[in-house]
């Protein structure tokens, strides 16, 4: 397994994702970063400058719009490269010689899992990490538990790895890939309809949503990640006002047990996709 | 070893469905530890089903068998084969030494850097060695192929046409490794449709059509098997006919006549009924088929 967790490796380095994802990162952190540093001296349009208060407050903000924006980007750089991972080495012919050779078909999609895992949650840390830095020296804030909510996002891309890997082994990448992306899109819709559902105290929809999120726990995680960048004011503050906080707050995480889901709802799919893998002609 | 009294290859009535189609439909074969054996048919006969099935890439749907003494599939056998496909690609952002250094990591026994080295100069790519894949032509590729298959000395090398892309002269270079191969005691399963690498090469061949073997065996036992004979004679025509009728069904070739389904044994009572019937006798020569013609009547039988 060892030896195909670092052909992978090799193959991303190659084919330059490092390389472009490091540019991305560089991009997304030194704009953003920019507009954080810019943000700190703008004044208000009676020629006031904005109090450090209100610019914390913006901040807080925006850095939930950006990470949600990042969790877009995440998901899909991890079905883009989960995908074509397994599905292109079968429709090429590259893994013939391989799968010939004395390893379990299990044993190479676990190595590939395992390696595009690191590199997606390696990616979401360093990218997450350098965002904060740039966004704690441009304006002196930090979200609550940033170490958490990177880990809760790496899960979210872990969460589509696993998902587009099972769609691979038995659909070429694009149509996985597309299949994964849409999924990914009504799980992040169930997690609004379980928000409003709640909200408006109907089971119905808010049953609908928590379904959804079971089914495909990326936007469980994506919340549970949101809540760890919200100022504990701001939760108050939502709380109290009894408004609907929209798709881009949550008053409340995701119960802990959905945690303990998500891991098993990863383990299932690689099961299942070990079998699926084993079962298929090649 | 556990296969060294048992067969290489010895599957028992293996067929294989995909849908609603059915890819292969009845294969019983046996091949014999050092045999370079030949496995022939046309386009669309399920050669390659049958190579992916020996090497446990596909599933059979009903049969069953045994690859060097362990079940279809099993990954034991694994351990000592090796296999070219006919689709033949390589991660082509690795170079040539690094997919063998990759497949000698993962054939599961010891593989020296010498052992790598020696497959690549075997192949004549060591000029090459160090080049991305990306930069071979496909003739290089499948020389590459070769060299993974050949990688760690296997008993049991399955080459699915390899030198399909080949030019004459590395078709040469690969006869003359099969003969190495033979030299060596390494079995080697081949699926061609190039009948005269076959012929050069195989010491039992196994013709597939529409998913069935149709024949078995040497070379000579399935070229022996048209018994046809030549006459060279001089009579009264209609009379000189009407002898060798008796015999099997004439047909006129070149100035002579081809008799054909005449028994070897019987070849002497025919040239005594020609004596008998006062014709003058130049020339009976039993005929052989060539593989050609040999394939060709087989395989056009099943298609009728």
């Amino acid at each position: 397994m060892i030896d195909i967790v670092f052909l992978t490796f090799k193959e991303l380095m190659r084919r330059r994702f490092f390389a472009g994802a490091a540019i991305a990162t560089a991009l997304l952190v030194g704009i953003t970063g920019w507009g954080f540093v810019y943000l700190n001296g703008i004044h208000t349009a009676h020629g006031a400058p904005v109090t450090h208060l209100e610019v914390l407050t913006m901040t807080a903000v925006l850095l939930i719009l950006i990470a949600y924006l990042f969790s877009f980007l995440l998901a899909m750089a991890a079905v883009f490269i989960a995908a074509p991972s397994l599905a292109n080495d079968i429709e090429s012919g590259v893994l013939l010689p391989v799968l010939t050779r004395p390893m379990s078909r299990t044993e190479i999609l676990a190595g590939k899992a395992v390696a595009l895992a690191i590199v997606v949650a390696a990616y979401a840390f360093v990218t997450g990490a350098g965002e904060f830095v740039v966004v704690r020296a441009a304006t002196g804030y930090l979200p609550p538990h940033p170490a958490e909510m990177l880990a809760f996002l790496a899960l979210s891309g872990i969460v589509m790895i696993a998902l587009a890997l099972l769609l691979s082994t038995r659909m070429p990448a694009l149509a996985a890939s597309i299949v994964a992306i849409v999924l990914f899109i009504i799980a992040r819709l169930g997690g609004i309809a379980q928000s409003i559902g709640t909200y408006y105290d109907n089971e119905t929809v808010r049953h609908a949503g928590t379904i959804t999120q079971l089914l495909l726990p990326s936007d469980a995680m994506w919340q549970a990640a949101l809540y760890r960048m919200e100022p504990a004011s701001m939760i108050a503050s939502f709380s109290a006002a009894h408004v609907w906080p929209g798709p881009f707050f949550v008053t409340a995480p995701p119960p802990g047990a959905m945690l303990a889901w998500t891991i098993a709802w990863i383990g299932a799919m690689g099961l299942l996709a070990a079998r699926s893998f084993e079962l298929r002609d090649v | 070893m556990a296969y060294d009294n048992t067969p290489v290859i010895d599957v028992h009535r293996l067929a294989k469905r995909y849908g609603g189609v059915q890819a292969l439909a009845d294969l019983t074969l046996r091949v014999q530890r050092g045999e370079v054996f030949g496995f022939l048919g046309p386009n669309g006969a399920g050669k390659t089903t049958s190579v992916k099935l020996l090497v446990g890439l596909v599933h059979a749907s009903a049969g069953s068998g045994s690859v060097l003494g362990y079940r279809l599939g099993d990954r034991r056998a694994r351990k000592r084969l090796g296999y070219l496909p006919e689709l033949f690609r390589y991660p082509d952002w690795l170079s040539a030494r690094e997919v063998l250094h990759f497949h000698a990591r993962v054939c599961g026994h010891p593989v020296t850097v010498r052992a790598v080295e020696d497959a690549l100069l075997l192949v004549g790519l060591a000029a090459r060695a160090g080049d991305r894949v990306a930069t071979f032509s496909k003739g290089m590729q499948q020389r590459l192929g070769l060299a993974v298959a050949l990688l760690g000395e296997p008993d049991l090398v399955v080459l699915d046409e390899p030198t399909s892309a080949l030019d004459p002269s590395g078709r040469l270079e690969v006869r003359e490794i099969l003969h190495r191969l033979r030299a060596s005691g390494t079995t080697v399963f081949l699926n061609s449709h190039l009948l005269t690498e076959v012929e050069q090469v195989c010491d039992r061949i196994a013709i597939v059509t529409k998913g069935r073997v149709v024949a078995q065996g040497t070379i000579a036992q399935i070229l022996g098997a048209r018994n046809a004979v030549r006459v060279r004679a001089r009579a009264n025509g209609a009379a000189l006919e009407a002898v060798l009728e008796r015999f099997g069904n004439v047909m006129h070739e070149d100035g002579a006549l081809v008799v054909q389904g005449v028994e070897n044994g019987r070849v002497p009572s025919m040239v005594n009924a020609l004596v008998a019937a006062n014709a003058e006798v130049f020339a009976v020569e039993p005929l052989s088929a060539t593989l050609e013609e040999r394939f060709l009547e087989l395989t056009s039988e099943r298609g009728r």
